[in-house]
């Protein structure tokens, strides 16, 4: 496995009005690594999804997916992307199965292959009993798994999930870790912001730790103390890689 | 896998991977109207039972001019109505995406913001299409209605349903909320479609109103409707012209707008 990071992002600025939602926010993912994104409310972690994702663009820095430049190139750069966003977003009329053929066939999967993702995603996100089903007929918690799903219907060097088990049943929050720690080993770089520092245990992942728009702590569960992720007071923008 | 090879500069294995987006986009699209039926339907069936009550009135009232003035009046104006008020179709379509998340989730996959645009313009014309042509076909089959140049006819249905298109998109792009969206229908969709002379006849508005009639897109499309009606090449296609300009204006600004997206809003 290669060792340079597969999401490089330097010295982003995004600002709304007078508050900086991102402050020389910096952060590498590297093939195979599992970074789970903390922080307070407002810390900058969905902008920085939103940036890397390319629906927002920053008014300074850098973001590179391999070697595609995500400023200038957000187009191609989602090409390389899986994005499970914050807020749910299915169409209720729509089946599960609808909503896993449009965005694997959005993805570039056709016929049998785009087949044989929808039953594997499926399969994986328990989904497989109620593929036939409008999305505004499911629970939170199968919603949520569809949601995540659109997301891992196709395999991508980078993943970005944005609270994806926020009110989520426990049988959503297994299957989904089962699938992200199945495509970090595949070699899939994984950013994943979340409230629940016990995910991130079971997950092996490493912390980046945002507040007020920027990295102020990086590393293991093991190496930050409390009060790192909780009581230090945000440093001058440096960013942490 | 290597790095280089995973994220490497991305290519598409199939051909024309563009058309396939806004193909897959489009049949996406038509799911989500036939899912929802009911406005679809209400706008092919209501113009039709409107035309069956008010011909009568239309054809005594218009006796003077001719056999066939009232019945041409009633069902152009009457398809002008009702287009007008279809343009809910379109503008709603963008508006519940945006309630639903579902457009900027679609942002985030490698469709660019054109070919989503295409994909959700392509029912909407249709749909369009289908209910003007519907219209129309009744008229003749019905009424005996003369359509003296079927040619001219399909340009000007051509030409109102793209401005319809543009015009639907811009107010589900700008709009902040339903209930702006539905002030503009209730202001806009019956102001514009008597200005343009779809409920009275043109020469029988008051003077100032005649004089201000050109500023309502119905009154191009009445005059696009009634002259290809007529045979009359030059007045369709001017009235068609000016038709295709109002698309590429508001098109392109609702395709600005939807392609910046939208920032967190107290209204949706």
């Amino acid at each position: 496995m290669d060792d340079k990071p597969v999401l490089t992002a330097d010295g982003l600025v995004k600002t709304y009005g007078h508050r900086r939602a991102l402050d020389e926010f910096t952060l590498h993912v590297s093939a195979g690594e599992i970074t789970g994104l903390v922080g307070p409310n407002g810390a900058g972690k969905t902008t920085f999804v939103e940036v890397v994702t390319g629906l927002i663009r920053p008014e300074a820095g850098r973001v590179m997916i391999g070697e595609v430049d995500a400023v200038r190139y957000p187009r191609k750069a989602r090409a390389l992307l899986g994005v499970c966003p914050q807020e749910t977003a299915l169409y209720p009329s729509i089946t599960v199965a609808g909503h896993l053929r449009l965005f694997g066939a959005l993805a570039g999967l056709r016929r049998a292959a785009l087949r044989s993702a929808i039953s594997e995603i499926a399969e994986l996100m328990e989904l497989t009993e109620v593929l036939g089903k409008p999305a505004g007929l499911l629970s939170g918690g199968q919603r949520k798994r569809v949601q995540a799903a659109t997301a891992l219907i196709a395999e991508r060097p980078l993943l970005l999930l944005d609270e994806p088990t926020v009110g989520a049943d426990p049988l959503t929050r297994t299957a989904l870790l089962n699938v992200v720690s199945a495509r970090a080993a595949a070699g899939a770089a994984i950013v994943y912001t979340t409230h629940y520092l016990p995910e991130l245990t079971e997950l092996g992942a490493t912390i980046a730790f945002a507040r007020a728009g920027h990295i102020v702590a990086r590393g293991t569960q093991a190496e930050l103390s409390m009060d790192d992720l909780f009581l230090r007071e945000p440093e001058p923008a440096h960013g942490a890689a | 896998m290597a790095l280089r090879e995973m994220t490497a500069w991305p290519r598409s294995p199939i051909r024309w991977p563009a058309l396939g987006r806004i193909a897959i986009l489009a049949r996406h699209n038509f799911g989500l109207v036939f899912n929802e039926p009911g406005p679809l339907l209400s706008r092919l069936i209501q113009p039709l039972v409107l035309i069956l009550l008010m011909r009568p009135l239309y054809v005594a009232a218009l006796a003077k001019d001719g056999p066939q003035a009232g019945t041409a009046q009633v069902v152009t104006g009457i398809l002008v109505l009702f287009s007008l008020l279809g343009l809910s179709l379109v503008s709603i379509a963008i508006l519940t995406e945006r309630t639903w998340h579902t457009w900027d989730r679609l942002r985030a996959t490698p469709a660019r913001a054109g070919e989503m645009l295409l994909g959700k313009a392509i029912p909407a014309f249709a749909t369009f299409a289908l209910q003007q042509s519907v219209v129309i076909c009744f008229g003749v089959i019905a009424f005996g209605l003369h359509v003296a140049s079927p040619g001219l006819m399909a340009v000007a249905v051509t030409s109102w349903a793209l401005a319809l298109l543009g015009i639907g998109g811009t107010l589900g792009a700008v709009l902040r909320s339903q209930s702006e969206l539905n002030t503009a229908y209730d202001i806009g969709g019956v102001l514009l479609s008597a200005l343009g002379g779809a409920m009275v006849p043109l020469a029988s508005l008051p003077a100032w109103a005649r004089a201000i009639a050109p500023v309502s897109p119905g009154y191009w499309a009445m005059s696009a409707l009634r002259s290809a009606l007529l045979g009359q090449t030059a007045p369709t296609l001017r009235a068609a012209c000016v038709l295709l300009a109002i698309a590429a204006a508001t098109g392109t600004l609702a395709a600005w707008r939807i392609n910046r997206g939208w920032p967190r809003s107290r209204l949706l």
